[in-house]
């Protein structure tokens, strides 16, 4: 028998961003739960809302199944005494499964006879194992911050105030902090806000919809996104797409509805971001724009409730606008007072991290690092590099950043402009900050993305060298970001860095700046002295690598990915060409000779390990026609690859490889490798060694797994 | 704007009817501190009556001083002083945000008529070595309230947990009244914000962002603290408390008129925690020493609300 789960911790309103992980939580806690109790169960759906997190699971088990335990005793020999009794070491083995000696089996086994025993662990009823798993269940939802309330000692990321708990057209009395339980649940705050109850699964988001809540995230979500683009259209534009705001106001409300409000057009004067950072940041609102993209001087507010005059709220969201666009024109206003680069100074007194100096330090190395960075690649800096390293973090003292912090570049871009700096260098001190997440655009320009570089290495290095290398999911500085963001900027452009020159050059600025006495020390480790320059510089190389190959892995075979950085990534634009090419291939029936030609030759390179001595091969030593044509093919084959490998054709390199599995296999088929004479053998391992090392350059084929 | 006879029509209005509403609720109905305070919160009647086990229900008014916030009475929206309204209910009832938003009624600010949304706000106090979590409460896009339940206080768990709803009167009232500036609104019939206060804004800015003597603050900073300890030893919380309040309020006109640096900020703020936290431990041991008396007798029809 089964029936219907019908679960909902009934919440005082929880963070937004809270919400859908948190029903996710439900859904992969339950699952372990009810796995580990062994309940069965059908589908499971999980929802949430700001007032509710649900876990709906249908064709739950009656019965949590039986389990059948067995165990192997000791042998006949231990277990009886001369006279055939048993001895303790039977009966205590029977105890433990509640069984007499009696009642235990024998087995045969090749060693001997012993004892061993069975039983039948009955599971219990569903109804009298859920109150404990569910409570249980509310307890292992994780918040980013959690709380206590009244005399209670739970915790949860709000109060609880009611629980919803149902199994099978029943209440499950779940005892959560003092929430009360039962089987109802309590529609919108202001529209409904009376009891409903709630039997089955089936029927929840349609009752909950009927007393004005849109339980289902993905369905609130539509209709917020409705609802924005519906009073967008009356106002004669289109949503400013904004998918982070929207998932914002899905956490904010159950029964969303729109309402326009405008704003004096005069501000449309301000940058963009700044009227958008406005409406978004505080006040939750949608800008709207023309179909070209032009900012209109109206919002779209999502409210909770759809009041009885629209015209009373609008006139409320209208005026905290109005105040808030007055403090920006205020700062805007204040901020072009001055030009831009007047700010640098002050710099010197805001501190960039503990240990590492000021942001004006920090502009010095990145000024330094920029150069190395163009020099390094191979360019000749160009003249305004140095003015877009001073600038770059200028805008840091602006009342405008001060107040938004997200608008960093933006203004500097902004006041750039204003003070009449080269149109390159205000577009570069923007885009050196790009991309700012995994999903934002990558510098267009070469200054940005070379005082970005060295932005992030320096931070990289800085970090590094105070021993505040990210472990587990914690990663405070963001450091995983800032380096995905440096070698996403590296491969964009393609450009040939060799990384552990740039980091050399990185540490060597930190190290430089400080005197040995000011040495960067870990204000927060007295006692543990940083690391060392060389492990530093390993450590942030480990750090590449791991980042490369979870940024490569989004699109490749794992395994491919191993191999190709197996075979090195010091030139990452390289390595990332040599992947594309090793990973098209793979899979492909023209992968199979590659893969035979260098496994047969790997295989007998790595057994006979310790024999070979590397060294050339010797060709008054090669005799046999199969030999000797593998010898020819391998030089040809050299040329081949290398000349591929220098244009970076790889997949050219790939195709002259593959055509060298006839030769290969003829050697293997008609030549005795390991031939009596010591000198003849050791000849031909080192044949058949470069065979396998034409193929270094690319990846570490011993790594890629083939599916013959 | 909701109707006129609904709504208080003056700032006096406006607080006697939440003063109205918490009585009728149980609440004792206090006066502010008297002692310049950046909030409700520092004041005894919150910090240390928050802390132990002892049921607490009161509401006040607290003229609350940021002496950074002063804009020389120019700013429409901003204050050197501002007044907040608070409440402690002291363990936060179930009903706790019922109570609260039939508070919004009682000055005319119905659900049918606005959008009332509790976004989630973590609320935190270096000074007080104090935090909790809650919403800002928002009416039609604007922050009216702040909703917090105490976590932590002077570094002690509050057991059992506080309400504190604090409701920021000026722009309540300017929303009521519907004025874009402050001083523009009517604090009593005849009389305007700006008859109250602005020149009190003017002086008060005045001395804190230009003539305050740094020197002094710095030693008066230095005296209060060390006699809040030196009471603090002689088992007199309540009085040190009092210094520790001044050091407070030192360390903020210190910071508004630019004389404490960034580094030296944590320090300076490291050492008023350390008082209030020392503060905190005193005034605990000395209910302690009473036996909770508010655990008793007449004291629990205050502790439970209705």
């Amino acid at each position: 028998m089964t029936g219907d789960l019908v679960f909902e911790i009934g919440t005082e309103e929880l963070p937004a961003s809270s919400v859908v992980p948190a029903a996710e939580a439900l859904r992969t806690q339950w699952q372990s739960l009810a796995q580990e109790a062994r309940i069965a169960f059908g589908t499971v759906a999980t929802h949430g809302t700001p007032r509710r997190l649900a876990l709906l699971v249908q064709g739950v088990a009656d019965r949590a199944s039986d389990v059948e335990e067995r165990g192997e005793g000791p042998w006949l020999s231990v277990a009886f005494d001369a006279a055939g009794k048993p001895t303790r070491a039977a009966e205590a083995f029977a105890k433990k499964f509640g069984l007499e000696v009696s009642q235990l089996g024998r087995e045969k086994t090749p060693k001997g006879e012993r004892l061993v025993a069975a039983r039948t662990l009955q599971g219990g009823r569903s109804m009298d194992l859920l109150p404990g798993l569910l409570a249980r269940l509310i307890a292992a939802v994780p918040f980013r911050k959690s709380m206590r309330w009244g005399s209670e000692d739970v915790t949860f990321a709000r109060p609880v105030r009611w629980i919803l708990s149902v199994y099978d057209g029943e209440v499950v009395p779940v005892k959560f902090g003092d929430a009360p339980c039962g089987g109802v649940t309590y529609g919108h705050r202001f529209l409904s806000p009376g009891a409903v109850e709630v039997r089955k699964c089936s029927e929840y988001l349609e009752k909950l919809r009927a007393a004005k809540v849109l339980a289902d995230t993905a369905e609130r979500r539509a209709r917020v996104v409705a609802e924005i683009d519906r009073v967008a259209a009356e106002l004669g534009g289109r949503r400013v797409a904004d998918d982070e705001l929207v998932d914002t106001i899905t956490g904010l409300v159950e029964w969303p509805q729109g309402v326009p409000g405008a704003f004096d057009a005069g501000a449309l004067d301000m940058p963009r971001e700044v009227l958008v950072s406005e409406m978004r940041g505080h006040q939750k609102y949608a800008s709207v724009e023309t179909a070209d993209g032009r900012l209109l001087p109206h919002f779209v507010a999502v409210a909770n409730t759809p009041v009885k005059d629209t015209a009373v709220s609008r006139r409320g969201y209208e005026r905290v606008l109005r105040a808030r666009l007055a403090d920006a024109r205020y700062f805007f206003d204040e901020d072009r007072k001055r030009p831009l680069a007047s700010r640098v100074e002050e710099l010197a007194r805001v501190t960039f991290l503990e240990g590492l100096g000021s942001v004006f330090d920090k502009e010095v190395r990145i000024a330094g690092l920029a150069d190395a960075v163009d020099r390094l690649r191979g360019v000749e800096p160009s003249p305004l590099l140095a003015g877009v390293a001073a600038l770059c973090k200028a805008d840091l003292t602006t009342g405008m950043v001060g107040e938004f912090p997200e608008l960093q570049g933006v203004m500097g871009r902004e006041y750039a402009r204003h003070a009449g700096e080269p149109e390159q260098v205000a577009q570069a001190v923007f885009e050196h900050y790009l991309p700012r997440g995994a999903s934002d655009a990558l510098p267009a320009g070469d200054l940005g993305a070379s005082v970005g570089l060295a932005d992030r290495f320096d931070t990289l290095a800085g970090l590094f060298a105070l021993g505040r290398v990210p472990t587990g999911a914690a990663d405070p500085y963001g450091l995983r970001r800032a380096c995905i963001g440096a070698i996403r900027v590296i491969l964009a452009k393609g450009w040939r860095l060799p990384l552990s020159r740039v980091v050399d050059a990185a540490l060597d600025r930190h190290a430089a700046l400080f005197k040995p006495s000011e040495a960067p020390k870990d204000p927060k480790a007295k006692k543990k002295p940083a690391p060392d320059r060389a492990q530093s510089k390993a450590q942030l190389l480990e750090f590449f690598r791991g980042r490369l190959k979870a940024l490569w892995t989004e699109d490749h075979p794992a395994d491919v990915v191993e191999a190709v950085l197996a075979a090195g990534f010091e030139d990452m634009a390289d390595a990332q060409r040599r992947l594309q090419a090793v990973s098209a291939l793979k899979g492909r029936p023209d992968f199979l000779p590659l893969a035979v030609a260098f496994g047969r030759a790997s295989n007998i390179i790595e057994k006979q390990a310790k024999d070979l001595v590397p060294g050339p091969v010797d060709e008054g030593l090669l005799t046999e026609p199969a030999e000797k044509a593998l010898h020819a093919a391998v030089a040809q084959t050299h040329a081949a690859v290398e000349k591929s490998v220098n244009t970076g054709d790889y997949t050219g390199a790939l195709r002259v490889l593959a055509e060298l599995r006839p030769a290969v296999d003829a050697v293997f088929d008609q030549v005795l490798v390991m031939a009596d004479d010591p000198a003849v053998k050791q000849n031909r391992l080192r044949l058949v060694r470069s065979v396998q090392q034409l193929f270094a350059p690319i990846a570490d084929f011993a790594r890629i797994q083939v599916k013959f | 704007m909701p109707d006129s006879s609904a709504t208080p029509q003056t700032f006096v209005d406006l607080i006697l009817r939440l003063q109205a509403y918490w009585a009728g609720r149980g609440c004792a109905i206090l006066q502010g501190y008297d002692q310049e305070v950046g909030a409700g919160t520092m004041n005894p009647a919150t910090f240390l009556r928050v802390l132990g086990p002892e049921p607490w229900n009161v509401g006040y008014v607290e003229p609350s001083r940021r002496p950074a916030d002063g804009r020389f009475g120019e700013n429409p929206n901003r204050l050197y002083q501002h007044h907040q309204f608070q409440v402690i209910l002291k363990p936060s009832p179930r009903d706790v945000q019922d109570l609260y938003l039939d508070s919004l009624a009682s000055i005319g600010i119905r659900c049918d008529d606005h959008d009332l949304r509790f976004v989630e706000d973590d609320w935190e106090s270096p000074t007080l070595g104090a935090w909790g979590l809650g919403w800002e409460v928002w009416c039609d896009g604007m922050e009216i309230t702040q909703f917090t339940y105490f976590q932590q206080a002077g570094g002690f768990e509050c057991r059992p947990v506080s309400a504190e709803l604090t409701y920021g009167l000026e722009r309540i009232a300017m929303y009521l009244q519907n004025r874009d500036n402050i001083y523009d609104m009517t604090f009593a019939p005849g009389l305007t914000y700006r008859d109250m206060f602005h020149q009190n804004e003017v002086e008060m800015s005045r001395y804190s962002m230009r003539e305050s003597d740094a020197q002094q603050l710095f030693a008066l900073f230095s005296s209060y603290e060390a006699e809040c300890k030196r009471l603090l030893g002689v088992g007199l919380p309540l009085p040190a408390y009092d210094y520790c309040l001044k050091c407070s309020h030192s360390f903020n006109n210190l910071d508004a008129r630019g004389a404490i640096s960034v580094t030296e900020r944590a320090g300076y703020i490291g050492r008023v925690r350390a008082l209030a936290r020392g503060c905190a431990e005193g005034f605990l041991e000395s209910r302690k020493a009473l036996g909770f008396p508010l655990l008793r007798g007449g004291a629990a029809a205050n502790g439970s609300l209705q």
